[in-house]
């Protein structure tokens, strides 16, 4: 699939004074740019990575056999594995003789598939406490590559503050967002059930994947606690979508368990294909790739912002671009990055930033814990078709809804799956050699299951980054230095989570194979949330309730960098809802000349 | 599998060999002992072939002949001088040895077999009968509850 027609220039006009300029095309910049030029605002869009031909990257259809090396990497490159983000500080890269360094991101297959799609650890360092962070610069962002669960918050999760006392609520509630919810499910295209839960609302849902076997077995276990899984809701069209030219529909055909993925028929959402597309073509988006945003500039008279100044990746040359509105979505740590970067006399401590709140209250979800186990009646069944979904089940949150715990606030949800894949991750856990090993690999392909949790961290103000004096990258942009550990709450949450998984199991009659205790490095998540919050007040928050710089009224953060607490659920939905509400907002005040 | 696509694959996989001219890294004498040991592992049975059928030791030739971190090269040649040195009839009962061991040679030579079968036409199709990557119309993949 050729598209000539999306081919971002490097000569881009940089002379008009453009509407709004959006720094990046990810889930945040994508609906930025969808919403701001469906109000017929000229748009400029700068993406610090490249374009790639997605399709041939991604491969889903590839045969490992077909691979020169089954998926794996060139040998020259590596990633990094979960022992050295333990052990290491970062930068994870640094001395390493290997030609590039990406971070850990890697389906069973290797990552040959995602290695252009992350970033090279080499060229992009970061320094301080140990933080797993995974960056995507390529057009797109890391919705290339997404795991696709796709969830709403509640008033669960915007009140939470009210219910236990800690933190901040959000300035919204869900009758604020709940319309743009549905607004991204029906113009996205989203699958799942219907289950009814307060704490989980329902989305306006297309034909749901279906549950494995073992699957239904464990739901129907579940039933007598009040708990459920549910058909994982995925952020993917499975009935089309008539209005988007550029999307499929899902065909359940892909080696979609080949994490990380990526839908090459752009079933799964994607920001390019489902936002800039369409944005594209109504005439009024200029996209530049290769961009890196290192400072948004302003305008000495107003203190306003007046544009952002960029280098070109490959050519090293720095470009001014000017317009009358800057929209942040770069993620939650560059987005925090760049208002520090962007220091001037009327913002002495990076834009936006009087409240020195920018960087810090980072939060994001706790992983780790989980566990692994044997439907009994499954083994040496016949095998049968599972692949080709999405993903496999969510079990939602069931801690601190209506029971309170002593030990910890919040909650988490699991994420699993069970059925016949094409590879047997099962069987590096088996022990012995020989026939007896053989075929206990193919008596247990399909009846193995596996789950989880995706728990809240909670939002701390010192858990923070800041810039390292000294380290920059190579475009000598000074990097982050991270200062964010786990806490208390977390520790008797992960606790917790690997002894109600394995309760679960155990109820269901599944035996259980392998418990997962240990808490992985933060950032395993690629939630990275709450590094700019929203609030109401402008002295314990960065953004108002429409994602808009209190100090700086033409400057909006639409990323995942506004949200106030982590949650539990994944962020993207989320990020995109919020995005498409403030979105309007702007466009509204822009029109009435109030920016 | 039928008779003609075996006589296709036999002819290719001849083919390859002398185009390679022999092996990539290992020596004849290694190569041999590689599949009598991956075979070993995970040998043919009346369900499917096994690590030779596969040709899992000229993945893990090719793999380690391009190996960026030579010690990984070493570990494998140290690990199998010993099984080149024996008897042939010795060789089962020191794989024993060292698998009771958990040794990491034995380990090492473990994983990569399974890499290699498992992600083989053979360990995918005739063993584990996978039956995805297919295009899917209408319903697919399970029940709903």
């Amino acid at each position: 699939m050729l598209d000539e027609v999306h081919e971002p220039s490097a000569h881009v006009d940089l002379s008009v004074t453009y509407d709004a300029v959006i720094v990046g095309s990810g889930a945040a910049g994508g609906m930025a740019a969808h919403v701001l030029t469906s109000h017929g605002m000229k748009v400029l869009l700068l993406e610090a990575g490249k374009k790639l031909p997605i399709e041939k990257e991604l491969r889903s259809m590839e045969w490992p056999y077909d691979h020169p090396r089954r998926g794996d990497m060139p040998p020259d490159d590596r990633a990094i594995t979960r022992n050295e983000y333990t052990i290491r500080k970062p930068p994870y890269a640094k001395g390493s003789p290997y030609r590039h360094v990406f971070s850990y991101v890697q389906g069973w297959a290797g990552s040959d598939y995602s290695k252009n799609i992350v970033v090279d650890e080499k060229d992009h360092p970061y320094t301080g406490t140990n933080f797993a962070w995974v960056r995507a610069r390529t057009f797109g962002g890391k919705t290339a590559i997404w795991g696709r669960l796709a969830l709403r918050l509640s008033d669960y999760d915007f009140q939470a503050a009210s219910r236990d006392g800690y933190g901040e609520n959000w300035p919204i509630r869900y009758a604020d967002i709940e319309p743009y919810y549905d607004r991204v499910d029906n113009y996205l295209g989203i699958s799942g059930l219907k289950e009814n839960l307060p704490y989980l609302p329902d989305s306006r849902f297309q034909r749901p994947n279906k549950l494995t076997h073992a699957e239904i077995l464990f739901r129907r276990s579940l039933e007598k606690r009040g708990r459920l899984i549910t058909p994982y809701r995925a952020g993917v069209t499975t009935d089309g979508l008539k209005h988007n030219k550029y999307r499929s529909k899902c065909f359940g055909r892909g080696a979609c368990d080949r994490r990380a993925g990526g839908c090459d028929i752009h079933a799964a959402f994607d920001s390019p294909t489902g936002l800039i597309y369409p944005a594209w073509d109504t005439g009024n988006l200029t996209v530049r790739t290769n961009a890196t945003v290192y400072e948004i500039t302003v305008d000495k008279n107003s203190g306003k912002a007046s544009g952002v100044s960029f280098i070109d990746t490959e050519s090293k040359k720095t470009y001014q671009a000017k317009a009358k509105v800057v929209v942040l979505g770069a993620s939650t740590l560059e987005s925090a990055r760049l208002m520090l970067l962007s220091k001037s006399t009327q913002h002495p401590n990076g834009i936006g930033n009087s409240s020195n709140h920018v960087g810090h209250n980072f939060c994001e979800h706790l992983m780790g814990p989980g566990v692994t186990g044997i439907v009994k009646s499954l083994v040496g069944a016949p095998k049968t078709l599972d692949d080709g979904r999405p993903g496999g089940f969510y079990l939602p949150r069931f801690r601190n809804l209506t029971e309170k715990r002593s030990d910890y606030i919040r909650g988490y949800g699991y994420e699993g799956e069970a059925g016949s894949h094409m590879f047997p991750d099962h069987a590096y856990g088996i022990p012995g050699y020989g026939a007896a090993f053989k075929k206990t690999v193919r008596d247990r392909q399909g009846a193995m299951i596996t789950m989880g949790a995706f728990g809240e961290v909670l939002a701390r103000y010192e858990n923070y980054v800041d810039l390292d004096p000294r380290m920059k990258d190579r475009w000598g942009v000074p990097v982050l230095r991270f200062h964010i550990e786990f806490g208390d709450n977390e520790r008797a949450m992960a606790r917790d989570m690997a002894d109600s998984a394995k309760e679960m199991f155990e109820d269901a009659g599944i035996e259980v194979t392998g418990v997962d205790r240990d808490v992985l490095t933060p950032g395993w998540s690629i939630h990275e949330l709450g590094t700019a919050r929203m609030g109401t007040d402008p002295k314990k928050s960065v953004l108002n309730a429409f994602q808009q710089s209190h100090d700086v009224k033409n400057l909006f953060v639409v990323d995942g960098s506004s949200h106030v607490s982590a949650s539990n659920q994944n962020p993207t939905w989320t990020i995109m809802a919020l995005c498409w509400r403030s979105c309007d907002y702007l466009a509204d005040r822009f029109k009435k000349g109030e920016l | 599998m039928d008779r003609r696509d075996l006589i296709k694959l036999s002819a290719g996989a001849a083919l390859t060999a002398k185009a390679a001219g022999a092996h990539r890294f290992f020596t004849g004498d290694e190569f041999a002992v590689v599949e009598e040991l991956t075979e070993a592992i995970i040998p043919a049975d009346e369900k499917s072939g096994g690590a030779k059928a596969a040709r899992v030791a000229d993945y893990i030739d090719k793999r380690l002949a391009e190996a960026f971190d030579a010690s990984e090269r070493d570990q494998w040649r140290s690990g199998l001088k010993p099984f080149v040195a024996a008897a042939a009839p010795d060789r089962a009962a020191m794989l024993d040895r060292l698998a009771a061991a958990n040794d990491l040679f034995f380990l090492t030579l473990k994983k990569a077999t399974i890499k290699a079968y498992y992600t083989s036409r053979i360990g995918i199709h005739d063993d584990l009968d996978y039956q995805g990557n297919v295009y899917q119309s209408g319903d697919y993949a399970g029940k709903l509850p």
